[in-house]
């Protein structure tokens, strides 16, 4: 037989249903907060999850933000690129029309004020700065105007050759701005290749045209002792020999020196390259051959203030000027390249933001939703608790209500 | 006739104990500690008259309470068990909740990291740098909050731990003093009263701390600790003592009567469970929050150290934190040496105290030894300086140590309180690279810069710029802004070191080639180090490598939890024996009051009975004495 204790069934009830307002206010707790875990020690590993979860979600809507920031940094540079690409296509047709129409020297004069314009407007271009202020084009410099125009027109450059990156990711980035230098300094002379350039002391009308690269294997082998820095001199009836730096011979493939008679409109090649003329040259006139190397660049506003001088300067029609034009057209065209080579990169560039952006949106899904499962309650579970747990209770206080009226005492009072 | 009288009223005397009894078992029926009492009646001695025998009533032998010293003895024990329970079950409670509060952490890192993202973004905006050193005052506040928290609870903890010693003291005098009256009152009978008070104490005494009580053959109590120390014998009790741990005087230790240091040895009951709290739950958490904390700061000061700042200066540190703790103990001899303590790899530090001793020379390393506060053994490696290192900490040496000399080492428990911003200037923040190097433009050889790097930042000629000229067969010279030259050979893929730079080459340079390397003073808006302090948000500095700050807090995270989902469980578990050891001991000791209401009856009927059995002796003396006077 059990003997119960009066006082401890009246303890135990009490106990009883102290303990069930606690789980009531628990579960009530849950519903109303919507989480599982209020404290970590509700589940450890949860609440571990919890910070390692959160922290991915706040990185990737850091990267997100980076992406952002870089995204509009390399748009605006896009759209400064295009407006670089649109003004040096002017410049090369004025540069086109004066080579190949009969002007006067006013007319001239005019298309050197075009140029002018357009030099400035390059060198405003230039000096783009994104949303903050801070250039597009200086590199990693603190500088504002990383392309200072002198009195005289020409330019030069203040930034550095660095260029500023964003993280998009770990262990991922990308360049968000390109260094001026590259863009619009550092430019290869010539056709990219070499430089061939008719002599300043030439008496004849020899005007130096199209010339490229046409063997690439004998260009290297040519330069494979050093960078090629020919010339060719004419003698009288459009002969002409070869000669390198040191005033010795260049030889062909077999050992013979290049020698030849140059005709009007002709080409003469070389060492795997080929330069095209016409008019005719006078005993002693010279074209010079100079392959490029990193001291032999031109940047675009030199090429484009060469042109303005000539224009200004020059002869409708004149040899000199035809050589002239025809060299910085050359240069004009390398200018284009880089440009639109850094354009192509910059899209690209684009490209992998917007993948990587896309992908963070995904991941932030998933991750949320892995939080939330880690993180919030189960509404249906947790309401069932809620209403089991009252029916509990609401039990509990009704079998303490009967039997703290049962007591041997009703019955023998009187 | 007489003896009839004299049974009734033997009856009738019994039946009044009886209902007194009955009386004050009701009355005490919710009376804590109070046992049931009952009458025991033995049948009065007969008188042999030589051919027959008739009884000659009842007598009251005892009153007796209902006890069981094995059920009682079981309610002690699992009562250590519960309030042990308890009190580890509400401190780990208000630490979760300063964690759920404070919980930001993991938020204001990752803010404080993308704080420097922005800067990168924009590296000479000085909105974003001062945004970035906001984050970086709140992340420090943070810490400092949750620090804060957690040293309060330390100093709430060792003020209960003294607050418990001295009720443990009121309580065994108490007993002490029972002891020696029930020693008296037992030459009389069954003081059960006091046999009640004492148990009673015995009782919230195992609450305290756990004892073990035996009960002596003259009905005293002798109680002893958990360790086997004597608290109660006979009517002398033994009073514990609270005092300062030898090392940390903030930290409150309990000692013995003799004087000797038994915290260690105290196990149960409220007091069991704040030293077992202080050593396993919350100096742990406040080590590894402080490994977080100096993490942080070593990792971001020695990113900076490899920038420029925006004055075009070597980065700054951006925070300050406080030194590992190096505590001496008070039984060292008074000309003991001055240990100093530094963290000299964070990576290798762990959440431990430390006890450094010295043990004699000839013996451990140059005569030191190291174990952590829980007893391991951890070597130690004597550095060609004359320091120590052992997991990350360099400890130096001076002054002459006496063989027996201790001190404890509490490299991070401070760390978190005590870590603050101490960068003012928003353009002190470190977002340049340090360097830059070119290569000449006259350079005949395919070499190109692929990379210039810090490989040590505290090298005072980092940025005073140097020149790398190559010779033939890939010798090459530096020469550095003094004028000072040094020489090597170029190995392809192999770094040239020099001055604190590494410098990383691809490509073939060629004889007379020459790479400038210098300051990056023209790049000043340039972000690769604010990259790289962005990206410590994942670098793992801790644990040898293997766990980020933020990983540390997460961790940390799951272990407080730990400590409270287990102290939650264990209090559940020890609620449930401890209800039923009262259960059992109630079932026996407590008051019934049903069965009393029907021993009040059976006593009162008792009574009427015997008075019933006076009042016939009176008519039938009346009917004899009536008969006479007739006759």
């Amino acid at each position: 037989m059990m003997r119960i204790s009066t006082s401890w069934m009246y303890q135990q009830s009490v106990t009883t249903m102290l303990n069930q307002e606690g789980e009531l206010s628990n579960t009530q707790n849950q519903v109303s907060t919507g989480l599982r875990i209020s404290v970590p020690s509700d589940d450890p590993t949860g609440a571990a999850q919890v910070v390692s979860l959160n922290h991915v979600l706040a990185e990737n809507t850091g990267y997100t933000n980076n992406i952002t920031a870089a995204n509009t940094r390399l748009s605006t540079e896009t759209s400064a690129l295009s407006s670089v690409t649109n003004l040096l296509n002017s410049a090369n047709d004025i540069g086109l029309s004066a080579i190949n129409s009969s002007l006067s020297s006013s007319d001239l004069s005019n298309m050197a004020t075009q140029l002018t314009q357009l030099r400035d407007q390059l060198v405003q271009l230039a000096n783009t700065t994104d949303g903050n202020g801070s250039p597009l084009f200086a590199g990693t410099s603190t500088t504002a105007t990383p392309f200072v125009q002198s009195s005289s027109g020409s330019v030069t450059y203040a930034g550095n050759n660095q260029q500023s990156l964003t993280a998009i990711g770990q262990g991922l980035q990308v360049a968000n701005s390109d260094p001026g230098s590259s863009v619009f300094m550092d430019i290869p002379a010539g056709n990219g290749s070499f430089v061939a350039s008719a002599g300043s002391g030439n008496t004849g009308t020899l005007v130096v045209g199209a010339n490229s690269v046409t063997d690439t294997t004998a260009w290297t082998a040519a330069n494979a002792s050093g960078p090629v820095n020919d010339t060719i001199t004419f003698g009288a009836n459009g002969t002409y020999a070869v000669t390198d730096a040191n005033g010795n011979p260049v030889n062909d493939a077999n050992g013979n020196p290049i020698t030849g008679t140059y005709q009007d409109g002709g080409s003469i090649t070389f060492d795997g390259l080929s330069v095209t003329m016409s008019g005719s040259p006078a005993a002693g006139d010279t074209v010079s051959v100079n392959a490029d190397t990193a001291q032999n660049t031109q940047n675009v506003f030199t090429t484009l203030n060469n042109m303005i001088t000539a224009l200004q300067s020059g002869n409708a029609n004149s040899t000199s000027l035809n050589n002239t034009l025809n060299r910085q057209l050359e240069s004009l065209n390398q200018a284009m390249t880089s440009v639109s080579n850094t354009q192509v990169s910059v899209g690209s560039r684009i490209d992998t933001l917007q993948q990587q952006q896309s992908s963070y949106s995904d991941l932030s899904v998933t991750y949320q939703s892995a939080l939330s499962d880690v993180q919030n309650v189960d509404m249906a579970t947790a309401i069932s608790n809620l209403s089991l747990q009252s029916t509990a209770l609401q039990a509990s206080q009704q079998v303490f209500a009967k039997v703290q009226g049962l007591s041997l005492f009703n019955y023998i009072q009187s | 006739m007489s003896s009839m009288l004299n049974i009734g009223i033997s009856g009738l005397n019994a039946a009044q104990v009886a209902l007194s009894t009955v009386s004050n078992n009701i009355a005490n029926a919710s009376t804590s500690g109070y046992s049931e009492e009952s009458v025991m009646q033995v049948e009065s001695v007969t008188q042999n008259t030589g051919r027959y025998t008739v009884g000659s009533g009842v007598n009251v032998a005892a009153v007796q309470r209902a006890y069981s010293q094995y059920l009682t003895s079981a309610l002690w024990s699992s009562n250590s068990s519960l309030q042990s329970a308890t009190t580890m079950s509400n401190l780990t409670g208000t630490l979760n909740s300063s964690f759920s509060s404070s919980g930001n952490l993991q938020t204001s890192l990752d803010n404080f990291y993308s704080g420097f993202s922005s800067v990168a973004n924009s590296p000479s905006l000085a909105s974003t740098r001062q945004a970035a050193l906001g984050t970086a005052s709140s992340l420090t506040a943070t810490y400092n909050t949750l620090g804060q928290q957690l040293s309060q609870q330390s100093s709430q903890v060792n003020a209960q731990i003294g607050g418990t010693v001295t009720s443990i003291n009121t309580l065994t005098s108490q007993i002490a003093q029972l002891n020696g009256q029930i020693g008296q009152a037992s030459l009389g009978g069954n003081p059960n009263t006091l046999l009640d008070q004492r148990d009673q104490l015995v009782q919230q005494l195992s609450g305290l701390t756990g004892v073990s009580a035996v009960t002596e053959s003259n009905g005293t109590v002798s109680v002893y600790t958990s360790a086997g120390g004597t608290l109660v014998s006979g009517n002398q009790s033994y009073n514990l003592s609270s005092g300062a741990n030898q090392y940390d005087p903030t930290s409150t230790d309990v000692f013995d009567s003799s004087g000797n240091d038994v915290t260690a040895q105290l196990s149960g009951g409220s007091l069991g469970a704040l030293i077992s709290y202080r050593n396993t739950v919350l100096e742990p958490a406040q080590n590894q929050l402080g490994q977080s904390a100096l993490a942080l700061a070593t990792s971001v000061n020695a990113q900076q150290a490899q920038g420029l700042d925006l004055n075009g200066k070597q980065g700054q540190p951006i925070f300050s934190v406080s030194s590992p703790a190096v505590l001496p103990s008070s039984k060292n001899s008074a000309t003991a040496a001055t240990v100093t303590a530094s963290v000299s790899d964070v990576s290798q530090t762990t959440s431990s105290d430390y006890i450094l001793s010295y043990t004699g020379s000839g013996t451990g390393t140059n005569g030191w030894s190291l174990s952590t506060t829980a007893g391991q053994s951890v070597a130690l490696t004597a550095n060609a300086d004359g320091t120590l290192s052992a997991n990350g900490l360099t400890f130096s040496v001076s002054g002459t140590a006496q063989t027996g000399d201790s001190y404890e080492i509490e490299p991070t428990r401070n760390a978190a309180t005590s870590l603050a911003v101490t960068m003012t200037d928003p353009s002190g923040i470190a977002a340049a690279a340090a360097l830059t190097a070119t290569a000449a433009t006259a350079n005949t050889g395919t070499g190109e810069v692929s990379s210039i790097g810090v490989s040590d930042a505290t090298n005072s000629n980092l940025l005073a710029g140097a020149t790398v000229t190559f010779g033939a067969g890939g010798a090459y010279t530096v020469t550095d802004g003094s004028g000072n030259t040094t020489t090597g050979t170029y190995t392809a893929g192999q770094p040239i070191t020099a001055d604190g730079w590494s410098l990383s080459l691809s490509g073939a340079p060629a004889s007379g080639d020459k790479f400038a390397i210098a300051a990056n003073t023209n790049g000043l808006n340039d972000n690769s180090n604010a990259l790289s302090l962005a990206a410590l948000s994942n670098s793992k500095v801790l644990d040898g490598g293997t766990t980020s700050v933020i990983g540390s807090y997460a961790n940390l995270t799951a272990q407080v939890g730990t400590a409270g989902s287990q102290a939650t469980a264990a209090l559940t578990t020890q609620t449930s024996l401890y209800n039923q050891a009262e259960s059992s001991q109630q079932s026996l000791a407590g008051v019934n009051l049903n069965q009393e209401a029907a021993n009040l009856v059976q006593f009162q009927q008792a009574y009427q009975a015997s008075a019933q059995v006076i009042s016939t002796a009176q008519q039938l003396f009346t009917s004899l004495i009536t008969a006479i006077q007739d006759g």
